[in-house]
């Protein structure tokens, strides 16, 4: 058994979005529910959220933007940048307290305290741009976490395999030339699918090109289009990137049953992926794995889902 | 919607005394395949495409080259000799839809823009109508799509779009299609929105038809390149 690392903090309920809002603190609930079961949490290593370090964040945004999102907040606005991206009071503290807590995690796996872990955050953060707030997401929470570890550890290389099913267009943005980050990313086809970004023919820009994959997948496809492209696409490339750190942004929102996406996926399925990406950083990154919550919105599937995705962390 | 808004300004041109391999460089330098070519006073008296300088060129030409008694020879030919003379041209005041059929009937690849004095003020390419096309679809900005089949009476836009509005939500662009059936239309709304679950469901509830994602088209092929499986409502 590997020694798992749980980012989750009652403070990340705080963040409320208003009605007909589909990211809401419930989610995080009934992950809370899922990894309660069977006395999963007793196996698990509480990992403390603190409020990130603001030069973290300036690592991936504009001082410019931070500061917008905080006066946004502060005085009381409803929503910033995008009706998508409704908020309340205390929305920035909660933003700043998920990366804290990521970075937590981070530090935990990079100290080998930790083999691996969990990050249950609110709010999401790969459609966040350097400097705008999109897709229900404020800051970029796994770039910020790319850019901790190289910095903060010396790591070189770092891989982001994104399977939530819509694209981070904010986490491929923010690597598009940068050759020490690997984004990969497999979701619903843009022309079918938010944001409309991550098509086939994106591979990254200058110094970053061919450092970037996407795999789009179609309306109605499952498991076999699913394991059919990672195949393709994922486990060779990144035996060749080789990284030393894997981060995962985990959507779970391509769920047959989650209404925000026409994919089908089983929740077996979910936990095969998982399974083969603790395999990719056994073989290739020690281990370490950072994953951190992104979409999936099916209140009824998120239960099951969070648990089989971290006990494939702890059991391989 | 005027050609004078979408043209390329800067032309690259020659005049009628250019050799063609002065024309070939130009076009390769500048990544073009159209170059008008125009007298004194930016008179437009012919065009030059890639497909005439091809024509003109022997095929070995670009592949191993060719040898220099050759080229001495084929430095003779000039613009005005292998010029298209009778050029399809459109004015400024044209718009984008006259461009776009006259590039469909004509089969060309590009329009020199030409005024009333007969001078060359732009060039319409295929890549100018794209990238407004590009623009007119909305998908430089975040959003996601949707296809709403209705039947063809009045009103029908009306009521999607006021039931979407009242959602907060707001539109980058709204296509309505041909659909199959005669008295149907395919509504393409692009959503500045990820949040599209409770969108669909109010439509369902109105009593909308959201079709199938795999389903859905937005160009209409000739009867006989149809596919055979049309969509079954």
């Amino acid at each position: 058994m590997k020694r798992t690392g749980i980012v989750f903090d009652e403070r990340y309920l705080l963040h409320k979005t208003g009605p007909y809002h589909p990211e809401v603190p419930e989610r995080l609930t009934a992950i809370r529910e899922g990894l309660e079961q069977e006395g999963l949490r007793e196996k698990l290593i509480p990992v403390p959220a603190v409020p990130a370090d603001l030069k973290w964040i300036l690592a991936v945004h504009t001082a410019e933007y931070v500061k917008r999102f905080e006066a946004a907040c502060r005085t009381g606005k409803q929503m910033f940048d995008s009706p998508d991206n409704q908020m309340c009071a205390q929305t920035y503290e909660v933003a700043l307290l998920a990366v804290g807590g990521i970075l937590e995690a981070c530090r935990g796996v990079m100290e080998g305290r930790l083999d691996n872990a969990f990050c249950a955050v609110r709010p999401p953060g790969h459609h966040a741009e350097v400097s705008r707030a999109m897709g229900f997401c404020y800051f970029n929470n796994v770039a910020i976490a790319a850019r901790y570890i190289q910095k903060q550890f010396g790591i070189n290389r770092v891989g982001i395999v994104d399977f939530d099913v819509h694209h981070g267009n904010g986490t491929q943005h923010i690597f598009d030339d940068d050759p020490t980050v690997y984004y990969y990313s497999i979701h619903q086809h843009p022309s079918f699918a938010y944001p409309g970004t991550g098509r086939e023919f994106e591979y990254g820009r200058g110094d970053g090109y061919g450092f970037t994959k996407n795999s789009p997948v179609l309306p109605g496809q499952g498991d076999e289009d699913y394991r059919r492209l990672l195949e393709r696409d994922l486990f060779p490339t990144f035996a060749d990137f080789k990284p030393e750190v894997i981060i995962v942004s985990a959507g779970f929102d391509g769920h047959r049953d989650d209404d925000m996406s026409d994919t089908k996926i089983s929740t077996e399925f979910y936990t095969w992926m998982m399974r083969k990406i603790v395999e990719l950083a056994d073989t290739h990154s020690g281990g370490r794995i950072v994953s951190v919550l992104e979409g999936g919105y099916c209140l009824h599937r998120l239960p099951e889902l969070a648990r089989h995705h971290v006990e494939t962390l702890l059991n391989g | 919607m005027f050609v004078s808004r979408s043209m390329t300004r800067r032309v690259a041109t020659v005049g009628p005394e250019a050799t063609i391999f002065e024309i070939q460089a130009l076009m390769s330098e500048k990544r073009i395949r159209h170059v008008p070519v125009v007298e004194k006073d930016n008179k437009l008296v012919g065009i030059v495409s890639d497909r005439d300088l091809r024509s003109a060129l022997p095929f070995r030409y670009f592949q191993e080259g060719i040898r220099p008694e050759e080229k001495a020879k084929l430095q003779g030919l000039r613009a005005k000799d292998i010029m298209t003379r009778k050029v399809f041209t459109i004015s400024p005041g044209y718009t984008i839809q006259d461009a776009l059929l006259m590039i469909q009937n004509s089969k060309v690849g590009a329009l020199p823009v030409v005024d009333d004095d007969g001078r060359l003020r732009g060039i319409l390419s295929v890549r100018d109508l794209l990238r407004a096309f590009i623009n007119v679809l909305g998908i430089g900005q975040p959003g996601t799509l949707l296809c709403i089949l209705v039947e063809e009476k009045v009103g029908q836009l009306k009521k999607i779009v006021d039931a979407i509005t009242d959602m907060g939500v707001s539109f980058g662009s709204v296509l309505v299609a041909r659909y199959w059936e005669e008295d149907k239309r395919a509504v393409f709304p692009y959503l500045l929105t990820q949040n599209v679950a409770h969108v669909k469901k109010r439509l369902q509830e109105m009593g909308y038809t959201l079709l199938d994602p795999m389903q859905w088209y937005l160009d209409q092929l000739p009867e006989e390149d149809r596919p055979a499986d049309k969509p079954k409502h």
